[in-house]
This record gives C-alpha cells, structure tokens and sequence, in this order.
C-alpha cells in the first residue's frame, strides 16, 4: 500500500469526512418531517406517506448496490473516508476519479504514478470539494428562483404541470437511455444496450400487470434490473 | 391563494426552501474539512496554484453542469427534491426512480402537492437507503466483494442502463408521443449532430420535449 493512503484511510479523514454526510442525514430527516407534518393538508393519509418513504428506500437498494462496487475502485485510489464522503454526496465515482485525475496533472503527476503522494491527494481533495461545491453552491443560492422562473411558464394550470412533468421525465431519461441505445453499435459495448432494452421492455408489461397487482408496482423497478442485467450478462456469455 | 395553499405552503414550501438552502451551503463548507484537515494535522497543502490549476482543468468539463443540471432536472424534481438531490447525488440512477415509483405506488396524479410530498419522502427514502450501503462498502471494504459470486459483480455493471431503459419505458408509455419524440431528437444529436456536448444535448432533450408536449397538448381542454 501507498504512504499516503495509510494517512487517506486516517481516523482523522473519517471524522473529516463526518459532518457533510450527516448533513445529508439531517437534511432528508427535517424534509420527512416537514412532508408527514403537512400530508392532511393535501390529500393524502399517513399510510401514504409511510409506504412513499418505505418504496423509496426499499426502491434504493438495486441502484445502491451499483454504487458500491464502483466505492470500492474509488477507495483505492482516493481512500475510504473519501470515497465514503464523495459518494454520500453529489458526484459519482467517474467524476471523482477525474477531479482526482486532474489534481494530479496540474502537479504534472498521474493518479498512477510510482511518485504519487500526500501532497498530490491533499491537492485531489481540494479540487474535489470545489468541483462538487459548485452544484451545492447553485442550488443552494437559486433553487427557489428555478422555481419562480417554472412557476410562470405553466401560470399554475395543473394539466400543464402534468404536461411538463411527463415531458421533461422523457426527454431526460430518453437522453440517459439513448447514451446505452448507441452501444449497440460496438460490440464490445453492445450489452449494455441489452441491458436497457430488455429492462426497458419488461417495465411495460410490469406497469400493465402493476394495474392488476398494485402491490407489484413497489417492486418493478428492483425486477426489472434484475431482468436487464440478467439479459445482459447472458448476451456477453453467448455471443 | 386559497386558505389551504397559504398553510402548505408556510407548512412546507418555506421550511423546505430555508432548511434546503442553508443545508446544502453548509454542505459547501463542509466539502473543504478533509482538505483543511490535511493542512493543519498532517501539514500537507498543494500550494494556491496547483489547486487552481487543478480546479480550472477539472471545471473545464463539468463546471457548466452545476447550471444546467439543476435547470434541466427541476421539472422532474420539483423544489424539496432538487435541494436534496444536488446534495446527495445519484440523480438520474437513483433519486428520479425512486421518486417516480413512490408516485406510481401511491397513486399520486404527476405534478400535484400530494406528488410532491410523496416525490420528497421517496428520494428521502433513497438517500437513507444510499448512506447505510456507501458506510458498509466503507468499513467492510474489499472483503465485501467475496460475498458476491463473480457473474454477479459482472451484472452489477449493467445497474444503470437497466435503471435507464426501465424509467424511459415508464414515462414513454404513459404517452407514447412525448416518448417517441425524445427518443427521436436524442437519436439526431447522437447519431446525426454527434459533435454536441451533453451540456446542450440534456437541456434540448428535456425541453425540447416539453416544448413539443405544450404545442400538441397544451390548448386542449
């Protein structure tokens, strides 16, 4: 192991790492709060707001399980407590290891250099806080601007809020989508297209089964990862 | 403002916002401990120059997204989960679906105050489910991968696109058009345009889209 990484992997860089993650705990503790304290004034019941938070979390895990196994990667680059930080909060492992990257480079250094020390990681974990700081510092200024700015495009008419809703949930997922669609084109990468196809696929006939068995539709997401990465996996084995 | 509009929203909306800002600017001090924690126990710092030098490179690629990402996503996220979501992360792979399957268990109509509360517990929900599982990577570490058989770590590859198709299909068949028609303009920039960057590609798809649905559906009673 690496000098640096024994100083990375410090009971002081865990603390270090404590007070932003548990401002991501409290943060989603006082917004529950705050969502249970005004449910009777919409029209929703308590059970309602239970089973929202449950599905959510429960919904959680498949994805968090994908995050796990690119934290580990992280860890060996940048440490424990900062990939346990980093990925607690904005940013993704992909992100991190090019801010970590670029930390490095402006010392004229790579992340796998034999010379690579404590100053190179003290520089990665400086540009990483200002690289992430940046959408923190943006939404935490002006999101309740955006929101002036959403509000007078849709002048408060319900049917388009709902028009905007769906419409924008196709283009950005449409756009996250098409980024897997083009893989096909490689080989190589093609699997990953599989992967959202037959996902894709499977959620239509989950959907129309959820209006059958609405229990199902708390459980969709989670079956239908597991169908796309199931196809995936069988589409690298045969071709 | 009705009676009921001006009690949700002292009730929610203005906690929501002051709690949200003063969070995720906390959160922004908060980001430099590590650094200063290497300065000042271990006597390590990079010098102004390389940290700038550092930060221009890397702000270079991503800087414009910490604008355009908020932007583009708040239709989807909506006030509460757009504090959140910039705080915690994992949007597009984590937070949108859980907040979309939260709003499809429940039965809420897409864009109301029930949606709303209902969108804020789910991604709430989702960051707690995130916390406990980046801390057992982080303590159990590497030993964790064993528990996992290889095929399986291998699928783990595919979480996100599986994630990706699955959410598209959801909305897409809940009206065919707005999908078809994203999934066209997507198809041009990637395939036809190809030099454009995603920070024009993501805000075009998603506006792009709701400017289509507004043309085709907005006059109709």
């Amino acid at each position: 192991m690496k000098d640096y990484l024994e100083i990375a992997n410090s009971s002081f860089l865990w603390f270090s790492a404590l007070p932003i993650t548990l401002t991501v705990i409290i943060q989603a503790v006082i917004f529950t709060k705050r969502a249970f304290n005004s449910v009777e004034l919409v029209d929703l019941t308590r059970e309602d707001a239970n089973k929202a938070f449950k599905v959510g979390a429960v919904s959680a895990i498949g994805p968090a399980l994908g995050v796990f196994v690119v934290m580990l990667g992280l860890m060996a680059v940048i440490g424990g407590p900062l990939a346990w930080m980093r990925l607690s909060i904005i940013g993704a492992a992909p992100t991190e290891l090019a801010a970590a990257g670029m930390a490095a480079k402006a010392m004229g250094m790579e992340l796998t250099s034999p010379e690579y020390g404590l100053l190179e990681f003290s520089n990665a974990a400086w540009v990483m806080a200002l690289n992430g700081g940046a959408w923190l510092l943006f939404t935490g200024l002006f999101t309740d601007k955006v929101e002036g700015l959403t509000n007078k495009i849709y002048n408060g008419d319900p049917k388009k809020v709902g028009i905007l809703m769906i419409a924008a949930m196709c283009g950005a997922f449409a756009y996250l989508f098409g980024n897997e669609l083009i893989k096909i084109l490689n080989p190589e990468t093609a699997a990953y297209a599989v992967a959202g196809i037959s996902a894709g696929i499977s959620m239509i006939f989950l959907e129309r089964a959820a209006k059958k068995y609405p229990k199902l539709g708390e459980y969709n997401l989670g079956i239908t990862m597991i169908i796309g990465m199931f196809f995936a996996v069988l589409f690298t084995k045969l071709v | 403002m009705t009676d009921k509009n001006k009690k949700y929203q002292e009730s929610f909306t203005n906690p929501i916002i002051k709690y949200g800002r003063i969070t995720n600017l906390l959160a922004v001090l908060f980001s430099f401990v590590p650094a200063a924690v290497l300065y000042f126990v271990y006597g390590a710092f990079p010098g102004l120059t390389n940290i700038l030098n550092g930060w221009m490179l890397i702000a270079s690629i991503y800087g414009i997204y910490a604008i355009v990402e908020p932007i583009s996503y708040f239709p989807i996220l909506g006030l509460p989960g757009t504090y959140m979501s910039f705080l915690a992360g994992n949007i597009g792979n984590m937070r949108v679906p859980c907040s979309a399957i939260a709003q499809e268990a429940v039965g809420v109509k897409p864009g109301t105050k029930e949606a709303e509360l209902v969108s804020t517990l789910g991604i709430a929900g989702s960051i707690i489910t995130n916390i406990v599982v980046v801390t057992i990577a982080a303590v159990g570490g590497a030993a964790l991968m064993s528990i996992f058989p290889p095929i399986v770590l291998e699928g783990f590859r595919y979480v996100s696109p599986s994630i990706f198709g699955a959410i598209f299909a959801m909305y897409a068949s809940k009206n065919y058009k707005y999908g078809g028609f994203a999934l066209v303009i997507v198809g041009i920039m990637l395939l036809v345009i190809k030099v454009l960057p995603p920070y024009v590609m993501i805000p075009v798809a998603v506006f792009g889209t709701v400017a289509f649905g507004f043309i085709v559906d907005g006059n109709k009673k």
